[in-house]
């Protein structure tokens, strides 16, 4: 059970850190980065972490995600090739 | 075509930079002794008898790097401090994310208390169960960027206040390890009662040592958060 868990959070943290990468509207991909944030806080806690859980999943989730998207409405979401 | 060749050039350089510190700390961490009695397990051998507290990792910030928390707790003030120089203050100022809602109004009034309450909850239990002051200072400031998100400009944050508050839990801070010298032996050594494993009140300095953090990190991160969150009023 405890594997799977790991498993599916590993497998789902390389996609979405990939998508965050790729993604083209930077706004879409600070939310992505959010998501990152929530699955390696599950990986933290599955990993007897507890601390740094609770460390990632207030700023990792939150108030960086808050920092990036306000950074970004002060100046231009899209990214230029 | 000399500018490229300067890109050139330092694109090598950094190469050769990173190839270096690379084979250096591969070379470092080869090397290491990867013995069975290495410092985290002696740690945990003497905590139980020296501090009484039923976490290690508060023991080791709070105690056994006491001096590295207060750096710790000086490098974010400085920060802090460095984002209020580098963004203008002037009255007309407008919340860039807030939102008019009826609901999220009602729902941030009842979340609130409990978000901060939560927050002084793991500040307090820092020795007996995960999280310490760090994390809870930084639960209690997510709970006030809700009331900013959900409120904007209606919800005044009285600097007054939290400056008092940041700057006497820094003292505090400071006033505990001198005590420390004076009663003790050492900068931040324990001169109080050390108490039961599990309980409230005991393991000495460090629960009073988390409290302060707590209070500190709130402090910042709260006014780090609004700071950030204002813009100039154009419309």
């Amino acid at each position: 059970m405890i594997g799977l868990i790991v498993l599916g959070a590993f497998v789902s943290l390389i996609i979405v850190a990939y998508l965050v990468v790729m993604e083209r509207d930077l706004a879409s991909s600070v939310i992505l980065f959010m998501a990152f944030g929530l699955g390696s806080t599950i990986l933290y806690f599955v990993f007897s972490a507890p601390d740094v859980a609770l460390t990632e999943a207030v700023i990792g989730a939150g108030i960086s995600g808050v920092v990036f998207l306000v950074s970004l409405l002060q100046t231009q979401t899209k990214e230029s090739r | 075509m000399s500018i490229k060749k300067n890109i050139e050039l330092q694109t090598i350089i950094s190469g050769l930079l990173v190839s270096f510190m690379t084979i250096t700390l591969l070379s470092v961490l080869l090397g290491l002794d990867y013995t069975d009695k290495n410092l985290g397990s002696s740690l945990i051998d003497i905590n139980e008898d020296l501090t009484r507290s039923a976490n290690v990792v508060t023991s080791v910030v709070t105690y056994f790097r006491g001096l590295d928390t207060l750096g710790e707790v000086t490098i974010l003030f400085l920060s802090i401090f460095g984002i209020g120089l580098g963004i203008e203050n002037s009255p007309h100022m407008k919340n860039i994310l807030s939102y008019d809602n009826t609901l999220l109004k009602l729902g941030a009034k009842v979340l609130f208390p409990l978000i901060v309450l939560f927050g002084f909850y793991i500040i307090i239990h820092g020795h007996l169960s995960p999280g310490g002051g760090f994390q809870g200072g930084v639960i209690v400031a997510s709970g006030f960027l809700l009331m900013l998100l959900a409120y904007g400009e209606a919800f005044h944050l009285n600097h007054k206040i939290i400056t008092v508050f940041e700057s006497l839990s820094g003292a505090g801070f400071v006033l505990i390890g001198i005590l420390g010298v004076i009663l003790g032996d050492i900068f931040l050594s324990n001169m109080l009662p050390l108490g039961v494993v599990g309980q409230l009140f005991s393991s000495g300095i460090m629960p009073i040592i988390y409290i302060f953090v707590g209070l500190k990190v709130a402090a910042e991160i709260t006014v780090l958060v609004e700071y950030f969150l204002r813009t100039e009023d154009v419309g």
